[in-house]
């Protein structure tokens, strides 16, 4: 108790010099700059507002080519990465199995979105199919980690049950891994679907495609109107998709919680 | 009597290296008989189940089953004629009581036409009439989460059944069961029996014992404290329970 004590007294007023200094370092403890930012945030929002619609057609379409840079991006990441995850998990294969491709799967993870759409630019040039396999590669990293943490958490007795029966590793994976892993595959698939909805309304700023090409242009010429529109036709579609989301997870989840007997 | 259809001699096992569960057990079933392994919470018998099947390995002592050495099986493919029930039945929810029947079929069903779904139509025959003489044909294609528990422990034996055992390890797997479900579940382990599969199964129902052993195992803080045939003793058994 003593040495924690001790080690309080050291720790707080260290974390709190920390934030000082840090603060400090990236500006946010200079008045007259944090009065002038105060002063553009005003002119800002006035220049948002009100909204010009005028472009609204233009951006619908973007917004559309946005929504299927996300869906193929996730289908196809979602096709890779469901292999891969049951490579990973460790209710499946040993560690010199899981190992690596839990390695393969880290890697991609670290490469963010927009990096990736900049190498497919590269690869198949301009334009939405670039965005699409940014996405994918993207969602494969993190669809991969999600998916095998789910599968670590299947019901040890439907594994044994399963392997019971003298089933191969792959039947293991048809017959109880995945149906019992159904309802998480599910959310996270959703869940990575709404999140690629949003990071692809950025890809267009390496000139991947979707709505973000109009976002970033508009900012570039001082267009706040214009933006604006943009901004709530995105956030206009992020809600559709969310409640999209709910009802699907109510038509297909099962229930977690045992039955129980109706006798 | 006819030759043991598994065998435990001396069985050893300790999940923590100081605490062993198993410390020597002994014991053996016989094709056609109901083996009953009674024994207080921890005294070791799913443990045994666990290691009669092959899913862990003692770590001393001979266990045999079929005729086969089962230690050391955990890592490879099991053997389909020792079937397995766990005590919360181990089905797959999100599937069917009928694919969870067909699941003890998959050691007969190559990998690829599983995986795609191909699977034999003599086996989903099978399967249905299987459900069908268990009384629950008319839920075959409901899913497993939407029938109640009695439903269940029928899709259990019926996933069993489908894999032809000669051996039926059940790991109290009618504790949550009322007595008329009960029992009927109970008819159903006797006509395995009478079919000539050595079933085993712990239970904690002393009525289950008296009205379905032929033959009573009992583990006190993992030995065998009582091993015996023919009509079960209750004084006994409650005197080897202490």
């Amino acid at each position: 108790m003593t040495l924690r004590r001790g080690a309080a007294r050291i720790v707080w007023p260290a974390l709190l010099v920390t934030l000082v200094v840090a603060l400090a370092d990236v500006g946010l403890l200079d008045a007259g700059r944090l009065g002038r930012g105060v002063r553009n945030l005003g002119e800002f929002a006035r220049a948002l507002f009100p909204p010009d619609a005028s472009t609204l057609p233009t951006l619908a379409e973007a917004m559309v080519e946005t929504i299927e840079i996300a869906f193929v991006g996730t289908a196809i990441g979602f096709a890779l990465a469901l292999p891969l995850s049951l490579l990973a998990s460790p209710v499946l294969f040993g560690p010199s199995v899981t190992a690596p491709v839990k390695l393969l799967l880290a890697v991609v993870r670290t490469v963010p979105a927009l990096f990736w759409a900049i190498i497919f630019v590269v690869v198949v040039g301009l334009g939405p199919a670039a965005g699409a396999l940014g996405i994918a590669f993207y969602s494969l990293g993190y669809l991969g980690k999600l998916l095998y943490e789910t599968f670590d958490g299947v019901d040890p007795e439907v594994l044994e049950a399963t392997r019971s029966v003298g089933a191969s590793r792959w039947q293991l994976a048809r017959f109880a891994v995945l149906p019992e892993s159904a309802n998480g595959i599910l959310a996270q698939l959703l869940f990575m679907f709404e999140y690629n909805v949003r990071a692809s309304s950025i890809l267009g700023l390496v000139g991947a495609g979707g709505i973000g090409f109009y976002l970033l242009g508009y900012l570039e010429l001082l267009r706040y109107d214009l933006l604006l529109t943009g901004l709530l036709l995105t956030l206009a579609v992020v809600i559709l998709i969310d409640r999209a989301s709910a009802f699907v997870r109510r038509a297909f989840l099962f229930p977690v919680a045992p039955v129980p007997p109706a006798e | 009597m006819s030759d043991p259809a598994l065998q435990v001699r001396d069985a050893w096992f300790a999940y923590v290296r100081s605490k062993p569960v198993l410390r020597g057990v002994t014991m053996h079933a016989t094709p056609g008989e109901v083996t009953m392994v009674l024994g207080t919470s921890g005294s070791g018998k799913t443990t045994l189940l666990k290691i009669l099947k092959g899913l862990l390995a003692a770590q001393s002592g001979e266990v045999r089953v079929l005729g086969a050495d089962v230690n050391g099986s955990a890592r490879g493919r099991l053997d389909p004629r020792v079937a397995y029930i766990p005590q919360q039945l181990g089905l797959v929810r999100s599937l069917s009581a009928l694919d969870n029947a067909l699941v003890g079929a998959l050691s007969r069903i190559g990998t690829v036409p599983s995986l795609l779904r191909m699977l034999p139509e003599d086996e989903t025959k099978r399967a249905r009439e299987l459900l069908a003489r268990l009384g629950i044909g008319h839920k075959a294609d409901a899913p497993v989460h939407e029938l109640s528990g009695g439903e269940r422990q029928r899709v259990a034996i019926a996933r069993a059944l489908m894999q032809g055992p000669r051996v039926l390890l059940a790991d109290e797997f009618i504790s949550d069961l009322d007595p008329l479900t009960s029992a009927e579940i109970m008819a159903l382990v006797r006509d395995a029996a009478v079919a000539g599969v050595a079933v085993v199964m712990t239970t904690h129902e002393m009525d289950v014992v008296r009205e379905h052993a032929d033959h009573v195992v009992v583990l006190r803080h993992g030995e065998t404290s009582l091993d015996r045939h023919g009509v079960p003793d209750v004084r006994a058994i409650t005197e080897a329970l202490r």
